[in-house]
């Protein structure tokens, strides 16, 4: 009989895999809690005002908000006297921000650690009954983003990219007191996918014309605020360490699980490549490519890294189908692909939608930062689109999988009350089949279950922002990360081992009568005929051996007690 | 002796108006403090403001370009009190440069928590903003949650600039409060460190939170959110409140020390977001320098309205007078997001209700 690792081996063996499982799972927690800072920061940076020569504007000359000698000339207020005096226009104000602050006496500089940047704009419309925000109002911006390394010339900022955006604007009002400001949507400004460079200098203007309604609609604009969100250098650094280290444990892993298939007389089974292909998938996601931005200008980095992710899980969705399959137990040969299309294409089609979501937007953003496909009525519409799709082929894979699964135990319960009646090397192996699926849902299940209570956990945290300082505390959303990142990488870990064909099996058919009907491998269902000969030969009982103290007994004394 | 102390804690008012004695010049002031933000470093300067108790001159030369937003946070809470007041008998307007509101802040009424908890936050808010536009590089950046680590920004971030912002008015605004050991003012003492705080806490309690979603393909399994400070105005719409729900208090001797406690038992006891005050305030219907009432002879009221804009209340039943008057203003005006492009003058007539 052939079977898998979990099958051959003994409770003690499997609950001291278990318990170094779930310590390897509590470390990932507490290293994200415990070590890891909040995965994001926000620079929360408000608008200079600075002001643009009246007759030509100024359009390819930077705007600086300090500096000794390259600040802009600015007002602190659009309320100041000289913007009367000297009939200052819309047209001339440019707003400026430099990413980072200053603090403590110095100027800060960005890390390449920060890996992203994403820019979104809050606006201070102040009410005015004169001058209220007109229904659908658009924001039109004049944007450019600069960059300068801390040792260049502090004028030198060499331009990164420019566009000229239109932004939807959102405003309410709840209680229409003049000075107070509308409540308005937050806009998205820029995302860069790789954070290379000291500074940042971004330069705004809303432009206005005599004779158009452009910028027209916007209320009395009293202040723009940039809220720049960066992924935090320290949560970088934990998560690259964790990553650096699970990547050759996995693949040492998988090399061993490969071998192990290599050494086997037969040809791998579906099962067994869908594996073999996960760990794959895993170690893909693994792969520490991100120390590259340390050295290297790569801007995908951010779209690379969630396709690797989306390949992860497409890979992880596949199979469980294939799993679910492979246990039906209903005299089916599959153990081929194309049984599967059906199932598989629901993967594929979902996965296919959010590729070219991610592509329209993250990939056009590699060229033009400021675009997103939120912003105008058909891109959102499209987007839209996809990610309905993309959700109707999640649901179509999940009624698949649970009438699969449901199929699954329906059989199970079939086959359990004709046990009896079997021969043992039927018995065992139907036992051998029931029993691996039920450790799978289980520990499916569990992974499943933790993944969304660390998720429930890290969104009510997040609801219960306290801005003060109070102590110790977890860091929940870091220790969500972590510990699902952690946990995937574990369940990954587990299955490759226990699901790895056994060795000890192979030298127990040897010792005994070497019968190959009865030697079943991990998916290979016999024909009816097959098995029902299997039936009518006298089995040898040691085909387990009984020094193992094997958890097939166990559990098959399990199940006659129940 | 009593109006030496209250002139302290104005100190920093008169700082502001007395660069200039004309209060329309302060706004120009600022102005043309921010254009040269280097030139302004000069802690001795710190030594000729007048009504700055030592700790405050220390703090002052040790933070000098924060002073500059701490002018305009105390600019910010006059201009605030005089639009929250415009209505009210006495209306926070300043007699002169030095004097300021004159003695009405001296007792410890209603006005005085009010005007205290109006320029605590006022501070607040100028010192955040300042922070917030990088125009101040003295802003800290700790993360006080889990303590000051050795990589600051790289590995964390920066706080946000509020929590500097209102540490900063706490130790400045605050500081002439502790100096006060005098067992006879302990009182007032206590009332202006409450209400200071309780400026604090209506700009902190009406924050705005935003949130943004940046997970996977821009998805919600990771949201990061950001604290946004409300208008001035909402703030001192806010405390505005505060003075209208003021709760009245008296020192008294407690096991742990003097403390401030209910006046009559039977009402709610205050927060720390509310406002206090040991003695009640004046009727401010004849002018009296001594409690710095002005008066209502001469105030604009309101002919239709029943409350204390009201030409019955506003006049102290002494009735009013009705003027017919042409005013100019400015009209059929094309606004542009900022700033005005074009305005015509417009002449009206309108009937003006003046207090006998």
């Amino acid at each position: 009989m052939a079977g898998v690792v979990l099958e051959n081996l003994s409770w003690k063996k499997l609950i001291i895999l278990g318990v170094f499982l779930l310590l390897l799972l509590l470390t990932f927690f507490l290293i994200g809690g415990l070590i890891a800072p909040a995965p994001s920061n926000v620079i929360y940076i408000t608008g200079t005002k600075c002001i643009a020569n009246r007759t030509h504007l100024d359009h390819d000359k930077w705007f600086i908000p300090r500096g000794h000698n390259e600040m802009c000339d600015q007002i602190w207020s659009f309320d100041d006297e000289r913007v009367e005096k000297e009939i200052i226009t819309a047209s001339q104000i440019v707003f400026s921000f430099w990413i980072p602050h200053p603090k403590e006496g110095g100027q800060l500089k960005m890390y390449r650690w920060f890996q992203t940047l994403l820019g979104v704009l809050t606006l201070d419309i102040k009410y005015d009954p004169k001058n209220p925000v007109t229904d659908k109002a658009k924001l039109q911006l004049d944007a450019r983003i600069g960059y300068r390394g801390a040792d260049d010339d502090p004028k030198d900022w060499k331009l990164l990219a420019q566009s000229l955006e239109e932004r939807q604007l959102d405003c309410a009002m709840d209680e229409a007191i003049e000075g107070y400001h509308y409540k308005c949507d937050i806009l998205q400004l820029f995302e860069l996918g790789s954070v290379h460079y000291d500074y940042y200098l971004v330069n705004i203007r809303l432009p206005t014309f005599d004779n158009s309604d452009v910028n027209a609609g916007i209320g009395v604009l009293e202040d723009l605020h940039l809220v720049v969100i960066h992924q935090n250098g320290g949560f970088t650094k934990v998560w690259l360490s964790m990553k650096t280290v699970l990547f050759p444990m996995i693949l040492a892993l998988l090399i061993w699980y490969w071998r192990r298939i290599t050494q086997l007389e037969r040809p791998p089974s579906l099962l067994e490549k869908t594996l073999f292909v996960l760990g794959i998938a895993l170690s893909l996601l693994n792969l520490p490519m991100e120390w590259l931005t340390c050295w290297l200008y790569l801007p995908f980095m951010l779209l690379v890294g969630d396709i690797r992710q989306g390949i992860f899980y497409a890979v992880l969705l596949s199979f469980w189908l294939i799993f679910a399959g492979e246990h039906l137990m209903d005299q089916v040969e599959r153990n081929k692909l194309v049984m599967y299309w059906k199932h598989l294409s629901a993967v594929g089609f979902g996965c296919l939608c959010l590729f070219i979501f991610e592509i329209c937007e993250r990939g056009i953003q590699l060229t033009d930062p400021f675009f997103s496909v939120w912003v105008t009525d058909v891109g959102a519409n499209l987007a839209l689109t996809f990610i309905v799709l993309a959700g109707v082929a999640a649901c179509s894979y999940f009624l698949f999988l649970c009438y699969m699964i449901f199929k699954v135990f329906r059989n199970i319960s079939a086959k359990k009350s004709a046990l009896p009646q079997m021969s043992k090397a039927r018995k065992k192996y139907y036992m051998g089949l029931i029993y691996r699926f039920r450790f799978l849902m289980a520990l499916t299940l569990v992974c499943a279950a933790l993944t969304v209570i660390f998720f429930i956990i890290s969104q009510v945290s997040e609801g219960q922002w306290k801005w003060g300082d109070d102590g110790i505390h977890l860091e929940y959303t870091s220790a969500f990360f972590t510990g699902v990142y952690g946990m995937w990488n574990v369940y990954v870990f587990g299955l490759l081992c226990l699901y790895a064909p056994s060795h000890k099996v192979i030298t127990v058919t040897e010792d005994t009568d070497q019968s190959q009907e009865e030697t079943v491998q991990l998916t290979h269902i016999p024909s009816e005929a097959s098995a029902l000969a299997s039936d009518s030969q006298p089995m040898e009982t040691s085909a387990l051996h009984p020094s193992e103290g094997s958890i097939l007994q166990g559990f098959m004394s399990k199940q006659a007690a129940d | 002796m009593l109006r030496k102390t209250l002139l302290v804690f104005f100190g920093f008012y008169m700082m502001t108006l007395q660069s200039s004695t004309r209060v329309e010049a302060i706004r120009w002031l600022a102005m043309a403090n921010m254009n040269s933000v280097i030139t302004v470093q000069q802690p001795s300067l710190c030594d000729e403001l007048v009504g700055l108790v030592k700790r405050q001159k220390t703090i002052c030369k040790r933070n000098i370009e924060v002073m500059e937003s701490v002018k305009l946070g105390a600019k910010l809470a006059i201009d605030e009190c005089q639009y929250q007041f415009r209505n009210r008998r006495w209306n926070c307007s300043t007699i002169d440069a030095v004097r300021l509101f004159g003695n009405v802040l001296k007792l410890g009424t209603r006005e005085a928590s009010f005007v205290h908890a109006l320029s605590s936050a006022g501070v607040a808010i100028a010192v955040t903003r300042a922070c917030s536009s990088g125009e101040i590089d003295k802003c800290g950046c700790d993360r006080t949650v889990r303590g000051r680590s050795p990589e600051g920004f790289e590995w964390s971030g920066c706080s946000d600039n509020i929590a500097y912002g209102t540490a900063f008015s706490k130790t400045f605004v605050d500081a002439r409060e502790r100096r006060r050991k005098n067992k006879k003012k302990y009182g007032r003492a206590l009332m202006n460190l409450h209400n200071n705080e309780a400026g604090r806490r209506a700009v902190e309690d009406h924050m705005k939170v935003e949130c943004k979603c940046h997970g996977v393909s821009g998805s919600c399994e990771l949201k990061t959110c950001w604290r946004a400070m409300s208008s001035y105005r909402e703030v001192g719409e806010r405390i505005k409140e505060k003075f209208d729900g003021a709760t009245e208090v008296k020192l008294q001797n407690t096991k742990s020390g003097q403390k401030l406690v209910l006046v009559n038992p039977r009402l709610k006891l205050h927060t720390d977001a509310d406002l206090v005050y040991l003695v009640a305030s004046p009727d401010f219907c004849e002018p009296d320098d001594k409690i710095g009432s002005f008066g209502t002879y001469g105030r604009v009221c309101n002919k239709t309205s029943k409350a204390i804009d009201g030409c019955d209340l506003m006049c102290c039943g002494r009735g009013y007078e009705t003027r017919r008057k042409t005013v100019a203003e400015r009209c059929m005006c094309k606004f542009h997001w900022c700033c005005y492009v074009i305005c015509k003058t417009c002449e009206k007539t309108i009937e003006e209700h003046t207090c006998k």
